[in-house]
């Protein structure tokens, strides 16, 4: 799992998307269990609270379980769920690499901002027009 | 006050100030840190972090104010903070021609506690060799050792002034495992001052930004990061609009383009901006702790 300080996310949700993305890869099995909070914050070297409070996000979610003085497990759903989040957040992603594509080019061409926005909000509208149309 | 009591704050400063002559070091700062939390202090050189440390070790005294340590005055009752207390002063001070072993021998006693088992654990993860002399080491293993000292008497807070700053990236990664090995095993309270934001990322759960000797924000960094916006948007007379909310702490205005930064971030704030004459095109943009502390520092308001 890969920590970016410097991101504007914060690190306890940057854990929460790694776990997701881990169970949605079937890293961790329905029932298997998820490292303890003292071997996570070791590994990715990140505060024992910080990873207690992606793990409450999870386990609010309905991801993941926890048994008493046993730890944290992967629940039934986890995985089902765990994946449409990944797969969406993972499409989410991929639109906006192709933005930030898109933004960099029309910098290039020492266009501004504002008329980024305005070139952005024509194409939407001309998707909105074909889809009406068909 | 009881100093068994466990809900009160494991650090709590009232109405600190430190002058040095005529220069105001701490301005009326007033402060308290929850038990087990891990605080970053961040701020620019000079804004006071270290000479808040270091009347919080007794080592400077203030020239007002009070400080209580896990319910222990600090300076009515030296003894029982340092027995409390583990600190990794800025500057090392240990013997040259000793060796790692006698500086140990040596710590150990002025304290009434030493886990002789957590002493060696430690030595044994920084690869610290007990029989070298402090002449030989590297200034990473220094800091190493200067952490083993300071945790190895069991403390229940732990006082960090800079510990990282000067070491190499794998040095930095060692210590960094070490501090967060005592945060998990002994749910210590821990303040460190750095000037990496990425140290208060990775150990901190609550921040704090010091400067000219005041404290202008105290939060846990998570909410910070969801609180604290700036906001993008185009005027059309290159004029900011005479309200702006209460909560901006830093603002600028560059030809039609208006930049401005506000804490307590909410959807109100962003329809107050909207409704406004003469603006438009009104933007959100999340901030990194990075960003963030530069507008906090340069808009010197104290918000907390």
């Amino acid at each position: 799992m890969k920590i970016n300080p410097r991101s504007h996310i914060p690190i306890y949700l940057q854990i929460a998307e790694g776990i997701r993305e881990a169970v949605a890869a079937g890293v961790y099995l329905i029932d298997e269990p998820l490292p303890s909070l003292r071997a996570l914050a070791l590994e990715i070297q990140v505060n024992p609270n910080t990873v207690q409070r992606a793990y409450d996000e999870l386990a609010r979610e309905g991801l993941i379980y926890s048994k008493r003085g046993r730890g944290l497990f992967v629940a039934e759903q986890g995985e089902e769920s765990a994946q449409s989040v990944a797969q969406q957040t993972i499409a989410e992603q991929a639109v906006q690499n192709a933005f930030q594509e898109g933004i960099r080019a029309g910098r290039a061409a020492g266009m501004t901002l504002k008329q980024l926005r305005s070139l952005f909000s024509a194409s939407l509208d001309e998707s909105t027009k074909q889809e009406t149309k068909a | 006050m009881n100093p068994m009591n466990t809900t009160e704050p494991a650090i709590e400063i009232v109405g600190l100030t430190k002058l040095f002559g005529e220069e105001l070091a701490v301005d009326n700062l007033s402060l308290s840190i929850e038990r087990g939390s891990t605080f970053g202090l961040i701020g620019p050189n000079g804004a006071g972090k270290s000479t808040m440390i270091k009347m919080l070790m007794g080592i400077l005294t203030p020239t007002s104010g009070s400080m209580r340590i896990l319910g222990n005055d600090v300076e009515l009752q030296p003894l029982q903070v340092k027995q409390r207390v583990g600190y990794v002063p800025d500057s090392h001070y240990m013997d040259r021609w000793m060796s790692v072993s006698e500086v140990i021998g040596y710590t150990r006693n002025a304290f009434a506690v030493w886990n002789e088992e957590l002493c060696s654990n430690m030595l044994e993860l920084f690869e610290l060799n007990p029989k070298k002399k402090v002449k030989q080491l590297s200034k990473g293993m220094l800091v190493k050792l200067s952490l083993v000292l300071a945790v190895s008497h069991e403390p229940k807070v732990l006082l960090l002034d800079e510990p990282m700053a000067g070491l190499d990236p794998l040095a930095r990664e060692e210590f960094l495992d070490g501090v967060l090995r005592n945060v998990c095993d002994r749910e210590q309270t821990v303040i460190f001052s750095t000037h990496s934001l990425d140290d208060v990322q990775r150990l901190a759960d609550t921040v704090g930004i010091l400067y000219g000797g005041r404290m202008l924000v105290n939060s846990k960094v998570d909410e910070l990061l969801a609180t604290t916006k700036r906001i993008r948007a185009t005027l059309a007379n290159g004029q900011p609009p005479k309200q702006v909310p209460e909560t901006t702490i830093w603002q600028e205005v560059q030809g039609r383009e208006w930049l401005l930064t506000v804490s307590d971030f909410s959807n109100e704030t962003l329809e107050q901006i909207k409704s406004e004459e003469g603006v438009d095109h009104v933007e959100v943009i999340d901030l990194g702790l990075e960003d963030l502390f530069k507008d906090y520092v340069r808009g010197r308001k104290v918000v907390s």
